[in-house]
């Protein structure tokens, strides 16, 4: 005879979620009042400074400095397009992308193995320690100038100065991530038969690599500010040095398309981040 | 960490296991277990109650050979007739499931990390047959975070039962969960191990689930432990869970081994107990 309590084997899905329509309807005041703040800001940006008493106040209201959503308009199809002598912002939104990625990628994955060696070696970690925290307490910004003198004003700098901020982020997670391994999991494999290399390989390698992961987003996050101050300092094409050039040559407009466009890029690779994140880590729980 | 089984052979008066005037003591010198002596059948269930704290997680600790005992001996008898087996696996009362392996994947944790002898089509055929035994058709797939804490629980069982070890050890297994849930457990894991001829040591603060799964049940004094009493539970290999805690026998054997803890217990309460981590 075999009893089972149903509630363990009826086990499926959850409470039935709303309808997309209804989700829709329930946030739509949300979204419109959203969108009537943007466009009452961009009003404002395109109107008051016209104003003479209001620009008369000073630079807060004076197109030279504060540009205007029609100029930057018209900038951001310039850049997109090359139209009127404009440089085209691919190329350097493609060198920032690319040096970021590639930062973010080699630093998690040196970040994920010192943090699985340290994790796993007791000794070592503790011989490490106030290295990498020293090494941590450096602003990386700084480091700069040093790395230029070493490899150049090259895109190699800008991708070893975003390693080196990526590596830390991903090193402390991979690190807690390896730490925080229950002992139970480890004597459970080690009754099962594991041998160390096995724990290391199938309990705490998994465990490093899931921690090092969740921290995806806020490290190309960060690569990529740490990319673009860097081209901004170093003068290697990219987003940093367009905005360089807008600044030399005092071009509010194209300050806001350049920023405006990094927002942009910056979301994109962020909602990415996020959803590589969602679905590698699933088994995460909700 | 050395594999208890893989010890010397030595003389176990016809018992798998036999814990022979066992004591030990933390660094530091709380004593917890003191001169304890117990003999465990070949493919019996032992049961083991005790007042709180009064170190039943370290005789199994001891048992494990994740502590080595001060004085006395543990002593395994070498099974010759299955030199195959698996020595001893252990369900631990904390979650031990791989939340990134599926409820197969995890069951059959221990082809992952071990060199088992079975090929891939022989360790699939071995999860499935496992997986209908315990009921978890249909959860294969599923993910940890997914099931309920009774599959949860079924599933690390079926985990420490896939390598067919000689001996499993179960601290605590099912305190998280409500009775109907664990009742019905009872039932599947009496079954598995019976059929598989495993033998098992069950620690448990639930006297109910220690009378109705154990062939014989130890009560262990308070801190430090040794065995108190001693009774044969004559239920044989054919049990029916849910119908069996209304049945005379069972009340009345409840009652003498209750008496019997309610005595250790009331003398845990007079003195302040030393906690084992």
């Amino acid at each position: 005879m075999n009893v089972r309590s149903s509630p363990m084997h009826a086990e499926s899905g959850g409470p039935a979620r709303p309808s997309r329509w209804s989700r829709i309807k329930a946030r739509s005041p949300i979204w419109l009042t959203q969108l009537g703040l943007l466009i009452g800001f961009l009003l404002a940006w395109q109107y008051l400074p016209q104003i003479p008493a209001l620009k008369a106040m000073g630079h807060l209201f004076d197109p030279y400095f504060v540009s205007s959503p029609q100029r930057i308009a018209r900038e951001l199809y310039n850049l997109a397009t090359g139209n009127e002598n404009s440089p085209v912002i691919w190329g350097y939104v493609w060198s920032t992308v690319y040096a970021s990625l590639l930062g973010t990628a080699i630093g998690m994955v040196l970040g994920a193995a010192f943090g699985l060696v340290l994790s796993n070696f007791q000794f070592l970690s503790e011989v490490m320690r106030p290295f990498i925290i020293g090494m941590n307490a450096v602003p990386r910004i700084a480091l700069v100038p040093i790395i230029v003198i070493v490899f150049g004003p090259t895109a190699t700098s800008c991708v070893i100065i975003s390693v080196l901020v990526v590596f830390f982020v991903a090193f402390f997670n991979a690190y807690e991530g390896g730490t925080s391994v229950r002992q139970e999991l480890v004597q459970n494999a080690r009754l099962l038969g594991a041998d160390q290399w096995h724990i290391l390989k199938n309990i705490r390698l998994p465990f490093v690599m899931a921690w090092t992961l969740a921290s995806l987003p806020l490290s190309v996050t960060f690569a990529v500010i740490t990319v673009v101050t860097a081209e901004i300092l170093t003068g290697v094409p990219g987003m940093g040095s367009l905005l360089g050039t807008a600044a030399v040559t005092g071009n509010a407009a194209l300050t806001f398309a350049v920023v405006i466009t990094l927002a942009v890029v910056g979301i994109a690779i962020t909602l990415a981040a996020d959803a590589i994140r969602a679905r590698v880590l699933h088994w995460w729980g909700q | 960490m050395t594999y208890p089984a893989a010890g010397p052979a030595a003389s176990t008066g016809g018992a798998l296991l036999n814990v022979d005037k066992v004591s030990f003591a933390y660094p530091g010198g709380t004593q917890v277990l003191d001169n304890m002596s117990i003999a465990v059948p070949p493919g019996s269930i032992t049961g083991v109650v005790g007042p709180s704290g009064c170190g039943k997680s370290t005789l199994l600790a001891l048992l494990a050979g994740l502590l080595q005992p001060g004085s006395g001996r543990i002593a395994w008898s070498r099974d010759d007739a299955q030199p195959a087996r698996h020595p001893l696996t252990m369900m631990f009362q904390k979650d031990t499931l791989l939340p990134w392996l599926t409820v197969e994947d995890n069951i059959g944790l221990h082809f992952r990390v071990s060199n088992s002898r079975l090929g891939k089509s022989e360790q699939k055929a071995r999860i499935a047959e496992l997986v209908h035994l315990a009921g978890l058709d249909g959860a294969e797939r599923k993910f940890p975070y997914q099931l309920s804490g009774g599959m949860r629980r079924r599933t690390a069982f079926l985990a420490s039962v896939a390598p067919h070890p000689r001996t499993l050890l179960l601290d605590e297994p099912f305190s998280a969960l409500d009775e109907p849930t664990r009742i019905g457990i009872h039932q599947d894991i009496f079954n598995i191990v019976k059929r598989e001829g495993i033998t098992v040591l069950l620690i448990t603060h639930d006297l109910g689930e220690a009378i109705s799964l154990s062939d014989q049940v130890m009560v262990l004094t308070s801190q430090p432990a040794t065995v108190f009493k001693r009774f044969d539970i004559p239920f044989g290999a054919e049990r029916n869970f849910l119908g069996m805690r209304e049945h005379p026998g069972f009340l009345e054997l409840y009652g003498q081994v209750w008496e019997q803890l309610a005595v250790q217990i009331q003398r845990s309460r007079s003195r302040p107990v030393a906690r084992t981590p």
